[in-house]
């Protein structure tokens, strides 16, 4: 195939070629790919999708193959970061800096994500220990700062963050 | 084809004297619901509004996106909340578009695996949230591997209405099971090799699992919500300023289109141009079953229809917005009037006025939602 010759000349090691889709994620894995090269009319692209929105399974890059498009379509593709097009017929001292874009823009999208995730965490965290020191001054009858200071000795004593021991405490109702 | 006299005439004397202009590029995914679109070309309804129109068939949700995203389709049949992803910029992807229509309400199917039915035991049709959940957790403490329901992107109604039915009877779909992706094509092959237990798609695959004996319907999409939207037809927003009459012409084809299809009398005409086009390999009794509203042997309560869904509605809209919000899928910052303003009711109204047809009552409203466990 001319995209694998073409990868092999600019420096790539094909590590694995799929021709089915059954169970992705796993082939996927196991083979230790860096980056996902692929038609652009494959059908396997809705399971990379799903892949990666649903369940954040062993993200990749994916690099997508055209056998021909519109150069407006490639650079568009190229600045929405999704995805670049290696071409057929593109020269393979051109195809190595096309996947470097892929893998970097890739990487600083994973970045991000990672951000909103933790920050999302972060206040879901402090949520279940308002709920917990809420349900501790009422139970127990205990100011707020008391509530509060109970919760942190708690989780001191035992070696926990505080967001587990609010766990605990909204559990045991 | 057979000469075919079309009732009242969606071809007002204006658009017939209109000068071709240009090739409008439509994409699809092979399901019943792209019916509107085979259909008007089929029928030369297309022409009759004066346009020069390449349908082609898409082999998949990505590439169909894709491609309409980067300027290689000027319009397509969508699946409801992908414009909300294109207008969001999901995954990398930006696309302002136009949806002037719908194309289809209710439709999908939940097929299981005879596997899965045999765990089941006893179901009754439509199989309940509550009594799924129930055979679940029997099942889950035999199981090797979580249960696999694949649905056919991550931003479809598929998913959202499937994960709406399994929240609401305490299940999460994140967690109990897996949801994986895989285009609607495939959905039979995957489910007769034990790759998948069960899987929601269109029409015809539902049926053409139940054919060949991989599984069952269970349940209909417009069990969870009775006359959803499904399909959209959306246009780029390029495409709507270069040519906007290309594009009203287009939506009045579509709505005429529509009509005809929910004459029951043209229902075997409507088989034969579906099967000729895009299903070479299904009976026409497969692809029957969508416009007889039947699952198997049994009769749906909200079936496939099209006039009724041709109105775009962002009210209903913002239901798929709001589930996308609830798991995760759609950062906060994105607001409901970016994320709805693909959907263009007055596109729509220009289109109608021509045939003549009246706005559509408003349905009755979305189910509400399930609530969030508040848990860690």
């Amino acid at each position: 195939m001319a995209v694998e010759a073409g990868l092999a000349a600019s420096g790539c090691t094909v590590v694995a070629i799929e021709t089915g889709t059954a169970d992705l994620t796993r082939r996927v894995r196991d083979s230790g790919a860096e980056v996902i090269v692929c038609g652009l009319d494959d059908p396997s692209r809705d399971e990379i999708e799903g892949m990666r929105a649903l369940h954040r399974d062993e993200p990749r890059p994916v690099v997508l193959f055209a056998e021909k498009a519109e150069p407006a379509q490639i650079e568009a593709a190229i600045e929405a970061g999704v995805a670049a097009y290696i071409v057929e017929g593109l020269a393979p001292a051109r195809v190595r800096p096309v996947m470097e874009v892929a893998i970097r823009s890739f990487r600083a999208t994973q970045a991000l994500r990672a951000e909103a995730a933790e920050a999302r965490r972060g206040l879901a965290e402090q949520k279940l220990v308002d709920r917990a020191k809420a349900q501790l001054m009422q139970r127990q009858r205990l100011s707020e700062p008391e509530a509060y200071k109970r919760l942190r000795r708690m989780a001191m004593d035992r070696g926990v963050r505080l967001p587990v021991i609010a766990g605990e405490i909204l559990d045991e109702k | 084809m057979s000469e075919i006299a079309l009732p009242d005439s969606p071809l007002a004397a204006p658009a017939l004297s209109r000068a071709r202009t240009r090739t409008l590029r439509i994409g699809f995914v092979p399901l019943t619901d792209a019916a509107p679109l085979l259909v008007a070309e089929a029928l030369g309804l297309f022409d009759h509004v004066g346009l020069r129109v390449n349908l082609s068939a898409e082999t998949a949700w990505a590439p169909l996106r894709d491609k309409l995203a980067f300027g290689a389709l000027d319009a397509a049949q969508l699946l409801g909340p992908m414009p909300i992803a294109l207008a969001a910029g999901l995954d990398g992807v930006q696309a302002p578009l136009a949806v002037t229509a719908g194309l289809g309400v209710n439709g999908n199917t939940l097929t299981l695996s005879r596997a899965l039915l045999h765990d089941l035991g006893r179901i009754g049709y439509p199989l309940s949230a509550a009594a799924f959940a129930q055979g679940l957790r029997r099942r889950r403490r035999g199981a090797s591997r979580p249960l696999t329901i694949a649905v056919v992107f991550p931003y479809s109604s598929h998913n959202y209405l499937l994960r709406h039915w399994l929240a609401s009877a305490g299940l999460d779909p994140d967690r109990d099971l897996r949801l994986v992706v895989v285009p609607p094509p495939l959905m039979p092959d995957r489910l007769r090799d034990g790759q998948i237990d069960g899987f929601c798609a269109g029409e015809p695959w539902g049926s053409a699992a139940a054919a060949e004996g991989a599984g069952a319907i269970v349940l209909g999409s417009g069990d969870i919500w009775p006359n959803h939207p499904e399909k959209v037809f959306a246009v780029t927003a390029e495409a709507a300023t270069a040519a906007p009459d290309d594009v009203t012409a287009c939506t009045a084809a579509l709505i005429a289109a529509a009509r005809w299809l929910d004459d029951p009398a043209n229902h075997t005409e409507a088989v034969e141009i579906l099967r000729r086009r895009a299903f070479a390999d299904l009976s026409a009794e497969t692809l029957r079953a969508a416009f007889d509203g039947l699952a198997g042997n049994e009769v749906q309560a909200a079936p496939l229809r099209f006039l009724p869904a041709t109105f775009p509605r962002r009210d209903e809209a913002a239901w798929w917005l709001r589930q996308m919000r609830r798991w995760g899928h759609v950062p906060a910052g994105v607001s409901d009037a970016t994320a709805l303003a693909p959907w263009r009711a007055d596109l729509w109204r220009a289109a109608a006025l021509r045939l003549r047809v009246a706005e559509p009552p408003a349905p009755p409203p979305p189910p509400a939602d399930v609530l969030r466990e508040t848990q860690p």
